[in-house]
């Protein structure tokens, strides 16, 4: 099993989680709104599946779960105010909302830490293992390392968590509240003449997102071990933007795309190290310049489908 | 020390309207956050302080090595960043922002491998003078900087007002396929704004060496902040919002640490313009509403 | 994709292949086991790119100066590599299991910053890697498992050193605190500096934060000069530090500057110029030192890199030396082993001075009391 590595297996969390994450910003995105506030939901997310395992020892599903509510109630509560913004208006205030989150993160002290952070955060592939070892299994009976092991536990759970959102959110697309969805993004004013309560999906949509961002968080705390407010910064929020741009924002599989390449990027380009970022930024002017709607679009996915008809018939 | 903060704050907002102003303009005409707007400032800096230094070139040269080199970065941006997806159809403003990110990571690390990482010193002998005025000490850097920037307002509220290029570039940024059926050269226009944004930024750049004597290639990007919420709490595309806004948002981050808490400072641009969005969307300064304006 | 993975997994094992191939020659001739080199592969995480590359500048530059130095002396042969963590903790966590998996390094030398060894170091410690943090000087680091290691003395050991000397000097009554909040260098400096004042009976008179990448600290320090403080105790990194110093100055805040480790460094003063004079620092490292080991490492690495080296190349440089006198010690690369011969460095003797581990494998080192006086380091009477 000498191939199994976890050095892949890492990179191929973090493709996860960043995956969730373009996915979490494109469902608001499917009703025109342009959310920046995905950092910020996220660290919700995070600190309190953070918190709940380290200060109150509850199991880490318990965590994940109340993460990714609370991220939702205030996806809810941010949404309703943000109604009244659209385009650019509403990207800046919601970045407003994820900096002033994070100068809260950094100052409520007593609760978060402040920068220091919250460390020793139980990892879910470490506990996997103790819980199995107290059980007498040991990975070597599956001919795994220690650490293949945990990598490989890691990885299965956020690619389980990733396959169950992705998949969520495709059959919501072809359903009612994904018709909604659209004819609110392509024309809000007809959408309501055709009798759509727009508030509703459009805060619904909303909460969807910050549900999602906060899901991502959890797991990304429980996957890291340790989270600081550095971790949710202005970055992190256009990173998840650009994952969705740049994949395509207007499929599922665009997010999907977008975080997969972006993530593995970087790495492959490790070997002209100083040079890398330089790169990733041309790369981007690039990629808008020849491909603006993203790399995955619906034609490319309408071609996709012919072809695999084709070979089959 | 009241009249000492309200010095700091003052000139603090100077220079956040400065580079307020240079997004507004480009807002204005292509409905386009420049994301890299901050990062031509910062290289702006940078080429003011090698003039300085470097090549012990007086203030003013500095000022038109910066000016210059920002200029050209800006219609570099414009050309290769902006343009080919003007003409490009179902290219959205997001593709457009995100493209403008992508020069600014490439910037910052340019930047970064040019002059390095860390702060670097910002010497002149024209920051040194100063006034006492009774218990206060004031430079005149201090008030050079108010003075730019309201001459800066000044001159670009008449210029779009009164004169005949300024009425192209609006009739450009109410509609580009109306004011290219009334004559005027839009591409042309367009470039002309970004260029001119961009000089600003390098302006401020100078100015903000000047004033704290530092600057680094991190600089940018929390300075591009601090820009894209006074836009937004002044009004987008209002060159006098702009200004208030850069003021507003000085004095009361500076008073902030005075009289509260300094640990809050940076979360207080965001929460004026989350406050501004909800009470009056379109800003302070905001002609038309949110809605009419996509 | 696909395609380029099996490639590169051929290419893996075809390089380790080759190694075991070369491992095997090699052990034939193992007679004479003195003069026989011990091959070894260290890895570094470090920032080379983003904010905060000039610390992992630093870093990198005393770790590759160390590292042609040892290869020369042919006992022991290191190859080094070097990752980019780009001071994000997903980045180092990825680059550590590069690193230890694809890699299969000794031994880790990193990564820069504490948020990131607290994300690097739990995979370390479980996978069994030791590593080694040459510029974490946060609370909480070495405790993470008894892999981990750090050679950077922390700021709960260098900030009362540097507090009490100048209380003792100046009489010191009513201070004034001021530190960078994001930051967990300086915010958990600051923690420290907070008790240790406290405890001397000080009087604080104000505690003003500032965040990165501010460019202006002129609101804070106007409220601090109107306190007439005996002192500022500040907890800042030497790249705003300076920049801190040079404005109080101009606004006429004359009385001393006291802080950490993270203040120490050349770069103080190129920054700040005059305005350095009367900071105070406590660090194991002192540029000046009339020593023959330091001022050979000085001259070295100024020739080498056109700048005067700072702690952070200090305290790099001096954690290769520690690693390949364990490895030494250990006589073959080997992870377990490594991490015990590490354990028992005691008394190593480099630029930084004395050094050993404690038993929860922490720096134990007397730090110097120094002040800015004339635009250059000296030692603090």
């Amino acid at each position: 099993m000498e191939w199994l590595n976890p050095y892949h297996l890492q990179v191929a969390s973090f493709v996860l989680i960043n995956a969730i994450l373009g996915v979490s910003i494109y469902i608001t995105l499917s009703t025109g709104q342009l959310s920046l506030g995905n950092a910020g939901f996220m660290s919700i997310g995070a600190y309190t599946a953070a918190l709940l395992s380290t200060q109150h020892h509850l199991p880490i599903p318990v965590g994940i779960l109340a993460g990714s509510l609370l991220a939702g109630v205030a996806g809810v509560l941010v949404g309703i105010p943000s109604l009244r913004l659209t385009g650019v208006y509403l990207a800046i205030a919601t970045l407003g909302f994820g900096e002033v989150l994070r100068a809260v993160l950094i100052n409520w002290e007593s609760l978060t830490g402040g920068a220091v952070g919250v460390a020793a955060i139980p990892q879910m592939g470490r506990v996997i293992l103790a819980w199995a070892g107290d059980r007498g299994f040991s990975p070597e009976s599956l001919g795994l390392q220690g650490n293949q092991f945990i990598s490989l536990a890691v990885f299965l759970i956020l690619l389980l968590s990733t396959i169950l959102s992705v998949a969520f959110f495709l059959r919501l697309s072809r359903s009612r509240v994904g018709r909604a969805y659209s004819a609110i993004r392509l024309d809000e004013s007809a959408a309501a003449a055709a009798g759509i309560p727009i508030t509703y999906y459009k805060v619904m949509a909303f909460s969807q997102g910050a549900l999602l961002s906060g899901f991502a968080g959890a797991l990304f705390a429980h996957s890291t071990s340790f989270v600081s407010p550095g971790d949710f910064t202005y970055h992190r929020a256009v990173e998840i933007l650009v994952f969705a741009v740049f994949g395509g924002s207007e499929h599922i599989f665009g997010p999907v795309f977008g975080a997969a390449f972006l993530t593995v990027m970087p790495e492959a380009l490790r070997f002209v190290s100083e040079y890398r970022y330089i790169l990733y930024g041309i790369l981007l002017v690039l990629m808008m310049t020849f491909r603006p709607q993203g790399v995955i679009d619906p034609p490319l996915m309408r071609a996709v489908r012919r072809m695999r008809k084709g070979r089959t018939e | 020390m009241f009249l000492e903060q309200l010095i700091n704050g003052i000139t603090q907002g100077s220079i956040y309207a400065i580079v307020a102003l240079g997004y507004t303009l480009v807002f204005g005409v292509l409905d386009i956050i420049n994301m890299a707007h901050g990062e031509i400032f910062m290289f702006g800096s940078f080429v003011g302080l090698l003039a300085v230094t470097k090549a012990d070139a007086p203030l003013p040269v500095a000022f038109l090595a910066a000016i210059v080199s920002a200029a050209a970065m800006g219609f570099l941006l414009e050309r290769v960043a902006l343009r080919p997806l003007r003409t490009r159809r179902g290219a959205s403003h997001l593709a457009s922002m995100i493209s403008t990110i992508g020069v600014s990571i490439l910037l910052e690390n340019v930047a970064h491998k040019l002059f390095g990482a860390g702060n670097h010193l910002f010497e002149t002998s024209f920051a040194e003078i100063a006034f006492h005025v009774g218990p206060v000490t004031i430079y005149l850097v201090q008030i050079v900087i108010l003075a730019i920037s309201l001459v800066l307002m000044a001159g670009l509220a008449l210029w779009l007002s009164r004169s005949r290029s300024g009425k192209a570039l609006r009739a450009t940024a109410e509609s580009l396929e109306t004011a290219g059926l009334l004559g005027v050269n839009t591409n042309r226009m367009i470039t002309a704004t970004v260029v001119i944004a961009s000089a600003m930024g390098g302006v401020a750049g100078v100015l903000v060496g000047m004033a704290f004597s530092y600057i680094n290639n991190q600089m940018g990007l929390s300075m591009g902040l601090k820009g894209l919420a006074i836009i937004i709490f002044g009004g987008m595309g209002s060159v006098y919002g702009a200004m208030a806004g850069g003021l507003l948002l000085g004095l009361s981050e500076t008073f902030m640490v005075a009289y509260g808490s300094s640990g809050y400072r940076d979360a207080i641009a965001f929460v004026l313009i989350i406050v501004i969005l909800l009470l009056k969307p379109q800003g302070l300064f905001g002609q038309a509403p949110a809605e009419a304006r996509r | 994709m696909k395609k380029r993975d099996l490639r590169l997994l051929s290419v893996l094992t075809a390089l380790l292949f080759a190694l075991l191939f070369m491992g095997a020659q090699k052990a034939k001739p193992a007679a004479k086991p003195k003069s026989e080199p011990v091959h070894a592969k260290i890895g570094v995480v470090s920032i080379i790119t983003g904010q905060g590359a000039a610390y992992g500048e630093a870093i990198t530059n005393g770790i590759k100066m160390a590292r042609d130095e040892v290869n020369a002396k042919g006992e022991v042969v290191v190859d080094l590599k070097i990752e980019d963590s780009t001071g994000k903790a997903e980045q180092a966590l990825s680059a550590a299991q590069k690193l230890i998996n694809s890699e299969k390094v000794v031994a880790i030398i990193g990564p820069t910053l504490s948020t990131e060894m607290k994300v690097v170091g739990p995979e370390a410690n479980a996978s069994g890697v030791p590593i080694m943090g040459t510029s974490n000087t946060a609370a909480g680091i070495t405790q993470i498992g008894k892999f981990v290691f750090r050679n950077s003395m922390p700021e709960t050991q260098a900030i009362p050193a540097s507090i009490g000397a100048a209380v003792k000097k100046y009489k010191l009554k009513k201070v004034a605190l001021l530190y960078g909040n994001d930051d967990v260098f300086t915010k958990s400096g600051f923690d420290t500096m907070k008790a240790v004042t406290e405890k001397a009976g000080l009087k604080i008179l104000t505690i003003e934060e500032f965040q990165k990448g501010q460019a202006d600290y002129k609101a804070q320090l106007t409220k601090i000069a109107s306190l007439k403080p005996d002192a500022v105790f500040c907890s800042a990194l030497y790249n705003e530090g300076g920049v801190i110093l040079s404005q109080a100055r101009k606004m006429g805040i004359k009385v001393p500057f006291v802080g950490g480790n993270g203040f120490n460094s050349p770069k103080v003063i190129d920054i700040a110029k005059d305005a350095a004079d009367g900071l105070i620092v406590a660090t194991p490292w002192f540029g000046e030192r009339n020593d023959p080991k330091v001022k050979a490492f000085v001259s070295k690495y100024e020739k080498a890199y056109g700048k005067k080296p700072d702690q952070f190349a200090a305290q790099a440089y001096d954690a290769y030396y520690i690693m390949t006198n364990a490895i030494k010690a250990a006589g073959k690369a080997d992870r377990a082993k490594l991490r015990d011969t590490l354990a028992a460095t005691k008394n190593f003797q480099g630029v930084l001075g004395k050094f050993s581990f404690d038993a929860e494998r922490d720096v134990v080192m007397a730090p110097n009391v120094l002040i800015v006086k004339g635009g250059k380091f000296t030692i603090f009477h």
